[in-house]
């Protein structure tokens, strides 16, 4: 990410597309609201009045501050354990990046090695990794994800897992498109006449040259990690109670949206404000840092 | 004019039709329909439309008042012997009369039960009775082993009701001979002698009943009864609110007000006879040590999560008794108690090290269950547990890494041993899935409570009994769970007091419409 940062000012400013004061509107409410979320999940611990699995018995379905029988204190009302849904939405928000983080960077681990090595090996290796990329595609995900789970048990490590390899297939062909344009270029021709090692020459001229379309690509997969992690918990196969997820909050409490529609109400819109900061981001960003769409 | 008549006919034409027909959206319907093989939650709530048993009771009340069904009357010919004059003119939904041999065969596919299924179902609470006998068209004999305390009530359970001998027997292979596979394929078209024949039947998803005209007793007052799965509370109640269902079952206390708050909908509940239980597996490496045992039990403030949880419309026992067990209710033996301090002492004398103990229970099957099993793991975390859920869906209860789970010890009929008895008999289901010992002393007091003749010698005996459960504890009873029905304000229906759990009864007196 320091990388990224460094590089933003340098990027060129925009010009054409979408000009105007609209979008940039909506850019700096993202930004906002990106501070704003990882703030609050970092800092939950802290923010947080109530410990996420302390229950009140007696005190449940309250609903939030200014309702009929709010309890005091629980500002965002209390669940069907009388836990305090506020603390247990930033709690909540805290593990589902935890894991939409853990999760991105697993796939681009995995996609990235693969789609380097399917760039620079070519033939029958080639070959492979890019069916299995295309099988990956080809294969409604979510289900396998559940297959996976209901067969292996659901724990914070299979979900992880599973979270990682939901989106390696987008890594691995950025990658190999990456590596396959690069190794056409004249510099690097140079740089192997010049005597430079293969090592050498993936750091130094291939890497800088990845940078900027895998920090978009993590930015978007994120997003859709996040549903894929919400859409998991509320079936019942990702975290675990007692512990609070967005999704397994939205899940538990969905048979009280007629009666305490607060308990799923707060997590829901931290799903919905979430996966919108980080898409409208990660347009951004690849607006502004991808090199095909800038040389236009 | 004519408009008008029309559009008032085609509006009146439904109402009429309403009062005759309901649907009713129910949370399982059952994989299968054997009322021999069956003793589920959710089997119990078709069978008593379908079938019918020699002797019944008045369900309308708490205490015994037995009445005859199929049998006129009944009487001991010999200690061991009991002799049952059966009703003539009965016919079968198929249209077959009903028949001495017909009664001998439905008793004798369970006394002498070849069929696993109901192998399991005979020795559980059919192992006192040897066979059954023909004596003349209308006179049937049942031989017992021992004097038996419990007649009537074990010749009304929903195991031995009366099904049709020819019709099973030429469902599949040989036309004469009863093979398992009959008894299978029974399972999916059931025929019996009651007021409701099965007319469409889609395991896991839809049973139409409509009424059987030939029924022997008081007509039915449907003509057509719609069970619809509806597994979702909140789509059951919603198909309740747009009219879809006219009766709705397994509201959860959290939903009451949702209905009640409707000025077209009512709910009807009761604490249902059946115990949501915690059990706890004597057999675990980790939870050999009674005390650590006696410390999860004592730790759980049972009336705290009936408050919370149960609108306090729950009943917390103390002791494995209900009021419906007549002379045998033991409301003031005390088994089971709310201890923290003593569940601390003793977790200490255990040597308790802080082992996580984890607590098995599926996420939607008991109502309640999972809040239940949460506030559980907060009250013994107050003890000092280190407890743990864990939702899954399988039945772990025959697994050994099994440490507590939830499960529920049905009234399957108004007795102990219809409730503790069945399930914690020597050599039981709790027994031979690996989790609950008995040894020769359990063994006598358990003969001495199911065979006494004597009520109060049976009562001493149960007694004994619990004092051993209290002593190396592998249950805990949580409570009566508060059971309730969602329906229209039109429908005139309630669970009564004189049933097993979850029987969904529409016989002529249990069921009628406002305004008709």
């Amino acid at each position: 990410m320091a990388s990224l940062v460094d590089a933003l000012p340098r990027l060129r400013r925009r010009s054409g597309r979408r000009k105007g004061q609209g979008a940039d509107i909506i850019q700096t409410i993202a930004l906002v609201c990106a501070v704003l979320l990882a703030g609050g999940a970092l800092l939950a611990p802290w923010l947080t009045p109530f410990d996420p699995l302390d229950q009140s018995l007696l005190a449940r379905l309250r609903p939030p501050i200014g309702f009929d029988r709010y309890a005091a204190g629980h500002l965002a009302g209390t669940d069907e354990l009388g836990r305090d849904v506020l603390s247990r939405s930033l709690h909540g928000l805290r593990l589902t990046l935890a894991l939409a983080f853990a999760g991105a960077v697993i796939g681009l681990l995995i996609g990235g090695l693969l789609g380097l090595i399917a760039g620079q090996r070519r033939g029958w290796v080639e070959d492979g990794i890019m069916s299995l990329v295309d099988m990956q595609i080809a294969i409604p995900f979510t289900l396998v994800a559940l297959l996976v789970l209901a067969l292996m048990g659901s724990s914070l490590t299979v979900l992880v897992l599973v979270l990682g390899i939901a989106g390696w297939e987008q890594y691995a062909r950025i990658v190999r498109g990456e590596v396959r344009r690069i190794a056409a270029q004249p510099y690097l021709e140079a740089a192997h006449t010049a005597g430079a090692g293969p090592f050498y020459i993936a750091w130094r001229h291939v890497l800088p040259n990845l940078v900027s379309p895998l920090v978009v690509q993590f930015t978007l997969s994120l997003s859709n990690i996040v549903i894929l992690e919400s859409t998991l918990s509320f079936l019942g196969l990702g975290v675990q109670p007692p512990q609070p997820s967005l999704g397994s909050m939205v899940g538990l409490g969905r048979d009280y949206m007629p009666t305490a529609p607060w308990i799923v109400l707060t997590p829901a819109a931290l799903i919905v404000v979430l996966t919108f900061t980080v898409q409208i981001l990660g347009d951004w960003l690849r607006d502004r840092a991808d090199v095909r769409l800038r040389e236009r | 004019m004519f408009r008008l008549l029309l559009t008032t006919a085609l509006v009146a034409l439904p109402l009429v039709a309403a009062a005759q027909e309901i649907t009713v959206g129910a949370a399982n319907v059952a994989p299968y329909l054997d009322p021999g093989r069956d003793h589920s939650n959710v089997g119990s709530q078709f069978y008593y439309n379908t079938f019918d048993t020699l002797i019944d009771r008045d369900h309308g009340k708490r205490e015994l008042e037995w009445v005859p069904a199929l049998a006129t009357s009944w009487k001991l010919v010999e200690p061991k012997v009991m002799e049952f004059k059966l009703r003539e003119g009965v016919k079968f939904h198929n249209g077959a009369d009903m028949t001495a041999d017909d009664v001998v065969f439905s008793l004798n596919r369970m006394m002498q039960a070849t069929f696993p299924p109901y192998v399991v179902r005979a020795k559980d609470r059919l192992g006192n009775f040897l066979r059954a006998e023909k004596v003349d068209d209308l006179t049937v004999r049942v031989v017992a082993e021992r004097e038996e305390p419990l007649w009537e009530t074990l010749m009304s359970l929903q195991q031995v009701m009366i099904v049709p001998e020819a019709y099973i027997k030429g469902l599949t292979g040989k036309a004469d001979v009863a093979e398992d596979s009959d008894y299978e394929a029974f399972a999916l078209a059931p025929v019996g002698t009651g007021p409701y024949k099965v007319a469409a039947f889609q395991p896991g998803e839809k049973l139409v009943w409509e009424r059987f005209d030939d029924f022997w007793g008081e007509t039915a007052p449907l003509e057509r009864a719609t069970v619809v799965q509806i597994a979702e509370t909140a789509s059951r109640v919603t198909a309740l609110k747009t009219g879809e269902a006219d009766i709705i079952t397994n509201v959860a206390p959290d939903q009451l007000s949702l209905i009640d708050s409707d000025p077209n909908l009512k709910t009807e509940g009761s604490a249902t006879a059946l115990f949501h239980v915690m059990i706890m597996n004597q057999n675990h490496p980790k939870l050999r040590d009674p005390r650590i045992r006696q410390a999860l039990s004592l730790a759980i403030d049972r009336d705290a999560l009936n408050e919370a949880l149960w609108l306090g419309k729950a009943i917390v026992p103390s002791t494995h008794t209900m009021a419906e067990m007549g002379a045998l209710h033991q409301p003031d033996l005390v088994t089971f108690a709310y201890d923290p301090e003593r569940a601390r002492k003793l977790l200490e004398e255990a040597g308790y090290d802080g082992f996580e103990i984890t607590f098995d229970t599926a996420a939607t099957y008991y109502t309640n269950g999972l809040l239940a099993a949460q506030a559980i793991m907060e009250m013994w975390n107050a003890v000092g547990i280190n407890g743990r859920v864990n939702v899954q869906d399988q039945w772990s209860g025959n697994d050994p890494e099994m440490m507590v789970r939830n499960w529920s010890n049905p009234m399957y009929f108004a007795d102990p041993f219809g409730s503790f008895g069945v399930m914690w008999a020597p050599g039981g289901p709790s027994e031979s899935e690996g989790r609950f010992n008995t040894d020769a002393d359990y063994a006598k007091k358990w003969d001495r409570f199911r065979f006494s003749t004597d009520v109060a010698d049976r009562n001493a005996a149960y007694v004994e009994l619990m004092e051993e459960i209290k002593q190396d504890p592998p249950l805990l009873p949580l409570y009566r769970p508060f059971e309730s029905w969602g329906m229209k304000q039109s429908v005139n229906w309630a669970p009564m007091p004189g049933h097993i759990p979850y029987v969904l009864d529409f016989r002529a007196g249990s069921i009628s419409f406002a305004g008709n």
